[in-house]
């Protein structure tokens, strides 16, 4: 034994109690060997932990003692301390450095499962003189993660399972709907025979609830497809200002017979974008339908223009309907979500039409967002590049 | 102090075979075929790595640090961007940690234990080409921004500092995850470094 390493065995000698107290106050093991692996410290931590007394562990060789670590990789790292390397033994990767009994019964764990750390110990002329082990029990810890991840397992398929029901719920209401709206159309055109004007009236309406009733289906069946990763993006070359004036016609009647005014700011010549042409009607069809279903004085302006500068389009729709206080401008994204619960009997739907309109929103390439003001109105601007698959920075993103 | 072109390629080289040992560890340790690659090397005085670390990386960061002392001293760091060292680990562990997408704590303590086998590996690199042993620090894992990382990286010496840093690769389930290996090192341990490698490859 050289002068330096007695003295810092000396010194060592005198570390047990602090060890001992170090061990119960940040619940760790303290272990100590000497370059051989022959056990010099084993507080009090170890052990409760062992049910082993240091009387009866220091002194003998570390494998000795636990025989079952021979060959094995703690032994390979013990010795690569000893060798001066620093190393950790991460319960995910190693399960235990010491084959210590478990403290969570049922869990299924033989051991006590730990994170520990290995560093060689260093005498003052920087002669390694033995490796320091901290052990730390996690087995708690690891058995909450483990049923933690069975839980968020068991939600994903409860999801995916909501997701799979909606998606063909959704499918089998809209065949008989469509058939509905169909048979009503064909008594409207009185090819079966004349309807009186009572009839008419109550065919008529017939029409009005089927539709309606097919709007909402179609909103679920969409954002079921959406949730269940099932929407797929195709691709075409569009002339979004005639796009436009086809959504605005759609709405336009439900303006006109609310007295609103529907106001419209378009190029005057086609700009042609490369898109998909279905989900970006749905999305001006959606913005637009929200705007005039929620407004009961004013109007609706929708403005399209070129963002100069970037080869990206943005869609513009103001309302002056009751606006949308600022702690609810996110909630109004997610699924299911009316800001005003009494509104929503009133005004009916889903909930599930601006979810459905950023999500496409974002599948091609863009982004919905809003500016609203209480008492004053909503600003929607759906942003989309002209060419699907670039942004207005070209950046890709990286891994 | 500039740096030739042999020695920039000796010293790519060096940590070419520090990240070879390291994969090697690591595809032993996860019983998984992992390769670490180093694409590009860059050595410039400490102050230019912000500029440079400001093109690669954003965000939050996860940093593996130890430092290292003996004939060459210095800081070495492990560093990812938060949501590549979040996969990283998942991927090490087969999807069983940091499922959300978040660093919980054993994500943490498997990237700590990643980044003690990739860096230790490299500085045993160095080590090994000056025929001296190099001591490690217990890693310490940080979650930080650039600036807070850059304000950790000094070195404890008056001498002009360098940061050489490495973007790496793990390729390992069909994936690529990109990280950086900064060692920052004063002028005289670049030098040893530099000088032994020179005289090595001549």
């Amino acid at each position: 034994m050289t002068p330096d390493s007695r003295a810092f065995a000396a010194a060592m000698d005198r570390t047990p109690a602090l060890e001992h107290e170090l061990g119960d106050i940040l619940e760790i093991g303290i272990l100590r060997t000497d370059c051989d692996l022959v056990v010099v410290g084993w507080n009090r931590w170890l052990e409760t932990a062992s049910q082993q007394l240091a009387a009866d562990v220091v002194g003998r060789s570390l494998f000795d003692v636990f025989p079952t670590l021979v060959g094995g990789q703690t032994e390979a790292a013990f010795r690569s301390a000893a060798a001066g390397a620093t190393v950790i033994l991460s319960q995910r990767l190693h399960g235990y450095a010491l084959p210590l009994p478990t403290t969570v019964d049922g869990a299924g764990f033989e051991y006590m499962q730990q994170s520990a750390r290995l560093m060689p110990l260093v005498s003052a002329s920087r002669e390694i003189v033995g490796v320091l082990a901290i052990i730390e029990d996690v087995t708690d810890r690891v058995v909450r993660e483990s049923e933690l991840r069975a839980a968020i397992g068991a939600a994903q398929l409860a999801s995916k399972a909501k997701s799979d029901f909606l998606a063909s719920m959704s499918h089998e209401l809209r065949t008989p709907l469509s058939a509905m709206i169909g048979y009503s159309e064909l008594l409207s055109s009185e090819i079966s025979g004349p309807l009186s004007p009572l009839q008419h009236d109550h065919v008529s309406r017939l029409q009005l609830c089927a539709r309606h009733l097919l709007g909402i289906v179609e909103e679920i069946l969409s954002f079921a497809r959406i949730d269940a990763g099932r929407e797929e993006v195709r691709v075409e070359e569009v002339d979004v200002v005639a796009l436009t004036e086809e959504a605005l016609a759609v709405l336009t009647p439900s303006a006109k017979k609310k007295g609103l005014r529907l106001d419209v700011e378009l190029p005057s010549c086609p700009v042609v974008a490369t898109t998909d042409t279905i989900k970006l009607r749905q999305v001006l069809i959606n913005l637009l339908g929200n705007a005039v279903k929620f407004t009961d004085h004013g109007g609706v302006k929708l403005s399209l223009r070129c963002i100069e500068g970037s080869s990206m389009i943005e869609f513009r729709i103001e309302d002056t309907g009751p606006g949308i206080a600022a702690e609810d401008l996110t909630r109004i994204f997610e699924a299911f979500t009316q800001v005003d619960q009494s509104r929503k009997r009133t005004k009916g739907g889903t909930g599930l039409g601006l979810p459905v309109s950023r999500h496409l929103a974002e599948m091609l390439g863009g982004s919905v967002s809003v500016e609203s003001c209480v008492g004053v109105g909503s600003v929607f601007r759906l942003v989309l590049p002209l060419r699907y698959g670039t942004t207005s920075n070209e950046l890709a993103p990286a891994v | 102090m500039n740096l030739s072109a042999l020695e920039v390629d000796a010293l790519t080289e060096l940590f070419n075979i520090g990240l070879h040992r390291a994969a090697a560890s690591l595809s032993e340790l996860t019983a998984q075929r992992i390769v670490v690659d180093l694409p590009r090397l860059w050595i410039s005085p400490i102050e230019g790595a912000r500029p440079r670390l400001m093109e690669l990386l954003d965000g939050e960061l996860a940093s593996v640090h130890q430092i290292f002392g003996g004939v060459v001293a210095g800081d070495a760091v492990l560093l990812m961007e938060y949501e590549k060292a979040a996969l990283l680990a998942k991927l090490m562990t087969r999807d069983e940690v940091a499922l959300s997408g978040r660093l919980d704590q054993s994500a943490r303590e498997v990237l700590t234990e990643v980044g003690n086998i990739v860096l230790g590996s490299c500085l045993s690199a160095f080590g090994d080409i000056l025929h001296v042993s190099v001591a490690f620090s217990v890693p310490r894992i940080r979650i930080e921004s650039l600036d807070g990382l850059l304000r950790s990286l000094t070195i404890d010496s008056a001498e002009i500092q360098y940061a050489v840093i490495a973007a790496t690769r793990f390729r390992l389930s069909e994936l690529e995850v990109a990280g950086y290996l900064i060692v920052a090192l004063g002028v005289t341990s670049l030098e040893l470094i530099t000088h032994a490698l020179t005289q090595r490859v001549e």
